[in-house]
């Protein structure tokens, strides 16, 4: 989201709020606008358009979000955007780390024979590192007792008193 | 009497039970900032489902609703940040009121204006729903389309700070309800040749995205900038529950002024509990006889809002459960509530489902009644749950969510769409876009096609239908606006000859 500035930016502009945000972020919805808006207009070309018919809200809906992106593209190349606040540099790495936390745990989940409680056990060990501003040392032992009540908890709720399957994995359970 | 015979049904040990436990989450995830009531309801419907019990289950979720609103207020007087966004009015005075070892005292008024707030918009509530139904009766497919379009444009237009981002926001929303196939003529419609999105993106998905993942991976974002200092309580002081004598007279008036405001304003369409309570504190500042402690603990500031905050959510049941029109981002999850117990909220309601409407209304005087009980006197547990490690609160909140969706759906692209939404949600967070209006669009917009279309088909394609019934036209005028009433305050500004910046509007997410 913050390029990296250009060697010679002057100093001063760290502190100022960063305008190409808005500018790129309306150039991205305007984009977006015009594919799918392309999508409703080939679907009423192949299918025709009348009042009552399926194909007319998807114009309705697209169009909409075109003259809206367009008027906030517009507003933001005025100025008129409050832009978000300039991040500290690698503010993004933990939210990504996070990301990819959450989709290697589902996928471990859906695909792998480690079961709930493991891969959960594991996802709640790292996620609180990464959400953590203290060292580790210092949580492990809290950590690591929520990981574990946390993961057998749900698990033995959601299974024996809700009756809702989840992968019992390679644990005896 | 109906309401007597909801108390018989709500009077059983299986619903007392529902109740007390909504309550108790409720209040739980209101004290718990980062999680809301619209997310709570969401992530508890696969378990709900599988209880197979609407009743307990609506008496359970309006619970929820209640307690996440008494509950948001212990975050704002003790924590300074709000746990939802219809709380923020109460924190000003009310952190004020703990800093100066008053924390009490604030609780206390809150706590008490809640239940005489709850109780009286609750007898509001059940003596205007069934008039109200009634004349529901006679509204017809176009006055459905025109109530629906009313009801996105009012919500965008008041929550936010710009109108470009919530119609921005909203047509997001309107666009995630567009995907699936047409429940008309069953053709597929945005499904970027993907099987699982031919049922649609769920409703449960979309808001364990917008709101748990999205809101968790913002903290993430910026980690040093979270709260975490707790004012301590001080012991109990004299008077009766935590409040002197004066306390309680110069509690009672901003009470009732509350409750006037905060029904009327929440049956509206304009976004839940922020409108009212700002209006509320407001009025009780101009109003006082000690402005001097205005900013320093004022005690009816934080007595007007919090009862104005608690009569907007028996407001916000009106249209509802009457019309089936959600105002806010929770009524939307519960309106989705109803919808997977096969129950359309809606005149017909209160003529097949009785028991049900009137033992959901009967339950909040017990809801109430009970959270009272559980805010006072049990305080110093909530104190302990605002102590809860940040780093442990978020992880708990991604395992419930990817839980939620993994239970309701069963298939990883969901799980893959909610996590695609959630960091949709981060950029909206960060580029200031609303999160409400996207909730009602994916609510309300495929039931304004609906409409649009049994309309047309009813009045053979004419599209005169929509200007030429009164109800429609007024509805829809009233629309246009809406639009501009963001504005009115610069307006009535300009016409007296003065600048201002202020604008009518506020934050989402309750």
């Amino acid at each position: 989201m913050d390029p990296a500035l250009p060697p010679g930016a002057p100093a001063a502009s760290e502190a100022e709020p960063s305008a190409s945000g808005p500018l790129a972020v309306g150039a991205v919805l305007l984009l977006t606008g015009f594919t799918l808006l392309w999508q409703a207009v080939s679907a009423a070309a192949d299918n025709g358009v009348t009042l009552g018919g399926p194909t007319l809200a998807p114009l309705v809906v697209t169009g909409l979000w075109v003259v809206v992106a367009a008027w906030y593209l517009l507003e933001a190349v005025r100025k008129r955007v409050s832009a978000p606040d300039r991040l500290e540099r690698g503010a993004w790495r933990t939210p990504v780390l996070l990301l990819v936390a959450l989709i290697v745990y589902s996928v471990v989940l859906k695909y792998t024979v480690l079961g709930y409680v493991l891969a959960t056990v594991a996802f709640v060990l790292v996620s609180a590192r990464l959400l953590s501003t203290r060292p580790w040392r210092e949580v492990i032992v809290r950590d690591l007792a929520t990981a574990v009540g946390l993961s057998v908890g749900i698990y033995l709720l959601f299974t024996r008193l809700l009756g809702i399957v989840l992968p019992a994995g390679v644990l005896p359970l | 009497m109906d309401l007597l015979s909801g108390f018989g049904t709500v009077l059983t040990w299986e619903n007392l039970l529902y109740a007390a436990i909504g309550v108790t989450i409720g209040t739980l995830v209101g004290v718990l900032p980062g999680i809301g009531p619209a997310l709570t309801i969401a992530l508890l419907l696969p378990v709900a489902l599988q209880l197979d019990d609407p009743t307990g289950t609506l008496i359970m979720f309006a619970g929820i609703y209640a307690g996440a609103m008494y509950g948001g207020s212990t975050t704002s007087i003790l924590l300074n940040t709000p746990g939802e966004s219809a709380s923020v009015a109460t924190s000003i005075e009310g952190y004020q009121m703990a800093r100066n070892g008053r924390a009490r005292s604030a609780l206390a008024t809150a706590a008490i204006g809640s239940f005489v707030a709850g109780t009286i918009s609750t007898i509001l509530l059940a003596f205007v729903a069934a008039p109200m139904a009634r004349v529901a009766v006679t509204f017809r497919a176009s006055d459905y389309f025109a109530l629906a379009v009313l009801a996105m444009v009012t919500v965008t237009a008041m929550v936010g700070a710009s109108l470009v981002r919530g119609l921005m926001s909203l047509t997001f929303g309107l666009f995630l309800g567009l995907i699936g196939i047409d429940s008309l003529t069953g053709q597929a419609r945005f499904t970027f040749g993907v099987p699982e999105l031919l049922d649609g993106v769920d409703i449960v998905t979309i808001i364990v995205g917008l709101f748990a993942i999205g809101e968790t991976l913002f903290i993430a974002l910026r980690l040093r900038d979270l709260p975490a200092h707790v004012t301590p309580l001080e012991p109990p002081g004299k008077g009766f529950a935590w409040l002197s004598r004066s306390d309680w007279s110069r509690s009672w008036r901003p009470w009732l002024r509350g409750t006037a405001l905060g029904f009327p304003f929440g049956a509206l369409p304009s976004g839940g509990a922020e409108i009212p309570t700002f209006v509320s504190y407001t009025l009780e500042k101009r109003r006082s006889k000690h402005p001097e402690e205005w900013g320093n603990g004022a005690i009816e500031g934080v007595a007007g809002p919090e009862a104005a905050n608690n009569a907007s959510f028996s407001g916000v049941l009106v249209p509802l459960l009457t019309l089936g029109i959600p105002t806010s981002a929770t009524a939307a999850v519960m309106l989705a509530a109803f919808g997977y117990f096969d129950l359309a909220p809606g005149p017909q309601l209160f003529e097949k489902s009785p028991d049900l409407v009137w033992g959901l209304i009967a339950s909040l005087f017990i809801g109430n009644v009970m959270l009272l009980a559980l805010n006072l006197p049990m305080i110093r547990i909530w104190v302990k749950v605002l102590r809860i490690p940040r780093p442990l609160l978020y992880t708990g909140i991604l395992v419930f969510a990817t839980l939620g969706v993994y239970a309701v759906s069963g298939s990883i692209v969901d799980v893959f769409i909610a996590f695609t939404i959630g960091v949709i949600a981060v950029f909206m967070r960060r580029f200031e876009f609303p999160i409400a209006p996207v909730i009602l669009g994916v609510i309300l917009g495929p039931m304004m096609e609906i409409q649009f279309r049994r309309a047309l088909l009813l009045a053979d394609n004419d599209l005169t239908i929509f200007v030429r019934r009164p109800l429609t036209l007024v509805l829809l005028l009233l629309a246009v606006a809406a639009l501009g009433l963001p504005h009115l305050p610069k307006l009535i500004a300009r016409i007296k000859g003065r600048e201002s910046t202020e604008r009518l509007a506020f934050s989402d997410e309750d």
